[in-house]
């Protein structure tokens, strides 16, 4: 039993599912579900439909180079069974998922790093611009500062929370 | 889903070309033919100078489909067209050479011959190359 990897979006094929096209130079490409099988049949190219693995490696939205995707190279040779070398590799695997996924996270961050203080810098802009769907031309006028909403602070008494109760009895 | 009229492209060397599906060979009103069964055809198109002639009718043995062959592991297989390989009555092969991939069907069906004649995947390489040797050899799905 092998685990492969669908031709168009990367993912991993299951025994029993999907579809294998066998093209007549003898190249086999594996399907996950038929939205791939279908994509390919229209001769679309993985690199460039958006949802793909393939468009997202490169594209930089992920990793490309890691020294954990060596561990999922295809190998050919058969290996002997050995009981110990089944239980290391069982033990190993989610351990190596684990290391990658927190790569993969790390190579996000970096990706979306400077996108907050990008975002306030346009959001203070926006407000800039579009004051007067917040504040009316007059008021501004007669006091220019008045760009930002001013915060107002209430003080809550213990009183008024004894009220509330009442009124949910 | 091979049925009368369908033509079929050939996968050896035997001289033919091309075959028009005549009759499937089986049960009385069979309707359709996939991997591994025996059609009757007739040869549309060959390859001047050789045994066989075009308008002549012979048996061939169907190696790839475009229709998906299930297998009972789940796995489904479609090839790129129709195809077949050239038999005689007994069913020995006409040709020495076959072309293109084999489906693993034909050698449960006591098409020996042929498997044996196809091209070999990169694994089946790998083992064939490696022999007894080879762990796992006698495991490895033939």
């Amino acid at each position: 039993m092998r685990l492969e990897k669908c031709w168009f979006c990367s993912s991993t094929v299951y025994p029993g599912h999907g579809i294998q096209f066998v093209r007549n130079d003898a190249k086999i490409f594996r399907f996950c579900r038929s939205k791939c099988h279908k994509n390919f049949k229209m001769k679309r190219n993985p690199r460039k439909v958006k949802w793909t693995k393939a468009y997202r490696r490169v594209h930089g939205k992920d990793m490309t180079q890691d020294s954990s995707f060596e561990f999922e190279r295809k190998r050919n040779r058969p290996e002997r069974y050995d009981r110990n070398l089944a239980e290391n590799v069982l033990k190993a695997i989610p351990k190596i998922d684990k290391i990658r996924v927190t790569r993969d996270e790390r190579h996000h961050k970096n990706r979306m790093k400077g996108k907050k203080e990008k975002l306030q810098k346009e959001a203070a802009k926006e407000l800039e611009q579009g004051i007067s769907l917040v504040k009316a031309p007059s008021a501004l006028r007669k006091d220019p500062s008045l760009t930002l909403p001013q915060k107002i602070k209430v003080s809550v008494s213990q009183r008024q929370s004894e009220d509330n109760n009442a009124m949910e009895e | 889903m091979i049925q009368p009229q369908t033509h079929l492209n050939v996968a050896d060397n035997s001289g033919a070309r091309q075959l028009m599906c005549i009759r499937i060979i089986g049960a009385g009103n069979r309707r359709y033919a996939s991997i591994g069964d025996i059609v009757v055809a007739v040869i549309k198109k060959a390859v001047p100078n050789m045994s066989l002639e075009r308008s002549e009718v012979i048996r061939a043995v169907i190696v790839r489909t475009r229709k998906e062959l299930k297998r009972s592991n789940g796995m489904i297989i479609q090839y790129d067209d129709n195809v077949a390989v050239v038999i005689d009555q007994e069913g020995n092969l006409k040709g020495t050479l076959i072309f293109g991939a084999i489906a693993r069907e034909l050698r449960q069906l006591n098409f020996t011959k042929i498997t044996s004649l196809a091209p070999l995947s990169r694994r089946h390489a790998e083992v064939k190359k490696l022999g007894p040797s080879c762990p796992g050899f006698e495991s490895f799905p033939r």
